[in-house]
C-alpha cells in the first residue's frame, strides 16, 4: 500500500487559490513554523556546543530531533491558524447557503480567507508520514471526526463536515462541503454516519447525507443534497441504489469466500448504467 | 432516469452476497500501536545518513568546499536515508512474516483477527517506505520499492504514478499502469477483508484513474480504459479493450496490439493483393526529391 504518488490525485489542501491580498496570512504561518525549526536547531546546537571538536550526542539525536522539529512546526502553525480562524470567525460567522461567487459577497470572501489560513497547516500535516496527523489537523479546524476514521488517502474539506465512527475514505476520493457552480457558491453540511465507506475515486458532493452502514462504490458520484439510505450500496454517477449491504452481518466468511471464486456476469447486471456503443467492431 | 438500477431485483427478498462493486483498501482503522515501528526505523536510517555526512565532513576539512558540495550532499543523504528505511523495513517485514505468513482469503476486519492485524501491520510498514520514495526528488525509484517489498514486477513495467497495495500483485512484461490508478489486492467490505492476488498479463495497459480490484486477472494485451473499475475476481479476456464508467465491460478487440506483432504481417502479405501506397512521411523537402528519383529509377 502506498500513498498517492508523484501525480497528486486530489488536492491535499483546501480548494481555493491563495488570493494575493490574503497571502499575508499564508506567509506569516510559514514564517512562524520555520522560525520554530530554526529555534530548536539553535537550542540543540547550543546545548551540545559543537565547535571544532565533534560531538557524538549531537549526531546521534539529530534524526529524532528533525522529527520533533517537524512535529513542532506543524503544531505551532496549527495553533496560530486556529487563533486566526477564531478571530476571522468572530468577525463573520461561517454559515451554510447559496452565495454569489464574487468578491463583493461577504460569505465568499470570508470563505476564501478561511481557506487560505488552513492551507499551510493542512499541507504540512498531510506531508507527514504518520496518518493520524491529518485527523488532528481536521479536529483542530472544527471537523467532527474520530481517530478511528481513515481520511488521509482522500481529500476531505475542512469545515461543515460530520463524521461518525469507523468512516473510511478511499484512495483519492473527495468529500466536499463547498462547491462552485458557475457563478454560484454553495456551502452545505455533509454528514457521513457510522461505518460509512466511500470507495476509491468517488466524489461526495456538499449536502450529502450518508446514513449508517451505507457504501458508495468506487468511481461513483453523489448529487448535491442526496440522501443515501441506511444499509444500502450505491453505484453510478449520479449514485443509484445497487443492492443491500449485507456484509456487516456475522459469519459470512465462507459464503463470501465461495462467492469470490465465482465469475460475475457484470455486463448483464449493470446494463442500466450504460449507453451501449454499437458499431461493426463491437461483438457481444 | 430511474432512482434505482433494477426495482424488481432490489425489492426481492433474495439476499445477494456477490461482491460486484469496488470499495477501498485504505486501512479502516489507524493502528496507532503499530506506529511504534516507525520510530526505530526512522531513527536508525536517519542515523545512517548523519553518520555518512559526519564521515564526509571529517574527510573534507575545508568548509568552503563543504558549502560548495552541500546541495549534492543533501541529495545523497536523502537517498541514504530512504534506502536505510527500505532496508530496516524489509528486516522487520521478514521477522513479521516468519511469525505469521501472509495468505489470501476472506477474513474478519476486526481487531482480534490475526490475519487482519498482521495485514494492517504490513500495510503500515510498507506505507512508510513508499511515502518517502514518492515524496522524494526521484519518485520513479518507487518501482524498486515495489519490487523490494514483495510485488512481482520487473523494470519494463511502469506504475510510478499509481497507488498500489504492497503485496499479492504480479506483473507480466511491459505493463503500463496509468496516472492515479488504484491497484488493490485487498479490499474491506463491511466487516470482512478480502485478499486475493491480482495478475496483470504481458503488454496490458490500465488507463488513468481506474480501479483494479482484488482477484482481477488481465489477460495478455488486454486494456482497461480510463475511469473504469474492475470487479473482484473479474477475468479480462486476452486482447480485448474494456471500458465503462464504474464497472469494466467489453468494448472491442484490441487491434492496436496487433500492430506490434510483426509476425502476423509477414504471414498475410503473400495471401493478400498488394497495393502501392504513397505515404506522407516527415521528410525535408530536398530529401523528398531524392526519394522520388530513386522510385523512378526502379
Amino acid at each position: 500500500m502506498s500513498v498517492p504518488s508523484s501525480l497528486k490525485v486530489g488536492p491535499n489542501t483546501t480548494l481555493t487559490l491563495a488570493k494575493k491580498r490574503y497571502l499575508i496570512f499564508y506567509i506569516l504561518l510559514i514564517w512562524i513554523s520555520i522560525f520554530t525549526i530554526q529555534f530548536e536547531f539553535w537550542l540543540l546546537w547550543d546545548i551540545y556546543d559543537i565547535g571544532y571538536e565533534y560531538n557524538v550526542h549531537f549526531y546521534l539525536f539529530l534524526p529524532l530531533m528533525v522529527f520533533v522539529m517537524y512535529l513542532s512546526a506543524i503544531f505551532v502553525s496549527l495553533i496560530f491558524a486556529k487563533l486566526m480562524l477564531t478571530i476571522v470567525n468572530f468577525i463573520h460567522k461561517p454559515r451554510e447557503g447559496i452565495f454569489l461567487r464574487h468578491s463583493s459577497d461577504k460569505d465568499y470572501r470570508y470563505w476564501s480567507i478561511r481557506s487560505v489560513i488552513k492551507k499551510w497547516p493542512l499541507w504540512i500535516s498531510h506531508k507527514f508520514p504518520f496518518p493520524f496527523m491529518n485527523n488532528i489537523c481536521l479536529k483542530i479546524f472544527g471537523v467532527k471526526t474520530r481517530f478511528s476514521n481513515s481520511l488521509f488517502e482522500g481529500f476531505v474539506d475542512t469545515e461543515f463536515l460530520d463524521f461518525g465512527k469507523n468512516v473510511v475514505i478511499g484512495q483519492s476520493a473527495i468529500v466536499q462541503s463547498a462547491v462552485i457552480v458557475g457563478n454560484l457558491f454553495i456551502i452545505r453540511k455533509t454528514i457521513l454516519e457510522e461505518n460509512v465507506v466511500v470507495g476509491a475515486h468517488s466524489i461526495v458532493m456538499p449536502g450529502t447525507h450518508m446514513k449508517k452502514n451505507s457504501i458508495l462504490a468506487g468511481s461513483s458520484l453523489t448529487t448535491v443534497g442526496q440522501e443515501l439510505e441506511d444499509g444500502w450500496i450505491y453505484l453510478g454517477a449520479p449514485a443509484k441504489k445497487y443492492k443491500r449491504n449485507v456484509f456487516s452481518e456475522e459469519d459470512l466468511e465462507h459464503i463470501i469466500a465461495e462467492e469470490i471464486e465465482k465469475e460475475v456476469k457484470i455486463d448483464i447486471k449493470t446494463e442500466d448504467l450504460y449507453t451501449m456503443r454499437k458499431d461493426k467492431h463491437t461483438k457481444t | 432516469m430511474s432512482d434505482s438500477l433494477d426495482k424488481e431485483k432490489l425489492n426481492s427478498e433474495k439476499i445477494d452476497y456477490t461482491i460486484d462493486f469496488v470499495t477501498t483498501s485504505a486501512v479502516s482503522k489507524i493502528g496507532i500501536k503499530f506506529l511504534i515501528f516507525y520510530i526505530p526505523i526512522i531513527w536508525a536510517s536517519g542515523y545512517m545518513a548523519t553518520a555518512f555526512f559526519f564521515d564526509m565532513s571529517m574527510i573534507i576539512n575545508n568548509w568552503v568546499v563543504t558549502m560548495f558540495l552541500l546541495p549534492f550532499w543533501i541529495f545523497i543523504l536523502y537517498f541514504v536515508f530512504v534506502f536505510g528505511v527500505a532496508l530496516f523495513t524489509k528486516g522487520f517485514l521478514l521477522m513479521i512474516n516468519m511469525i505469521h505468513k501472509p495468505k489470501e482469503g476472506v477474513f474478519r476486519a476486526e481487531e482480534g483477527d490475526q490475519d487482519f492485524e498482521f495485514w494492517r501491520l504490513r500495510v503500515e510498514l510498507k506505507k512508510l517506505v513508499f511515502w518517502f520514495m514518492n515524496n522524494g526528488p526521484l519518485p520513479w525509484i518507487v518501482m524498486w520499492g515495489f519490487r523490494w517489498l514483495g510485488i512481482r514486477v520487473d523494470f519494463s513495467s511502469h506504475m510510478q504514478d499509481a497507488w498500489a497495495d504492497g503485496g499479492f500483485i504480479e506483473f507480466g512484461r511491459n505493463v503500463t499502469v496509468g496516472q492515479g490508478c488504484v491497484v488493490m489486492s485487498s479490499m474491506v467490505v463491511g466487516k470482512y477483508l478480502i485478499i486475493k492476488k491480482v495478475i496483470l498479463g504481458d503488454y496490458t495497459v490500465v488507463g488513468g484513474v481506474s480501479n483494479i480490484s482484488p482477484g482481477t486477472i488481465m489477460g495478455n494485451e488486454s486494456v482497461v480504459g480510463a475511469f473504469t473499475a474492475t470487479v473482484p475476481n473479474q477475468h479480462l479476456e486476452p486482447g480485448w479493450i474494456y471500458l465503462g464508467p464504474h464497472v469494466a465491460r467489453k468494448l472491442k478487440v484490441n487491434k492496436y496490439a496487433e500492430q506490434r506483432r510483426d509476425i502476423i504481417y509477414r504471414k498475410n502479405v503473400d495471401e493478400e493483393t498488394k497495393y502501392e501506397v504513397q505515404q506522407e512521411v516527415n521528410i525535408d523537402e530536398d530529401k523528398k526529391r531524392l526519394l522520388n528519383n530513386s522510385n523512378k529509377e526502379e
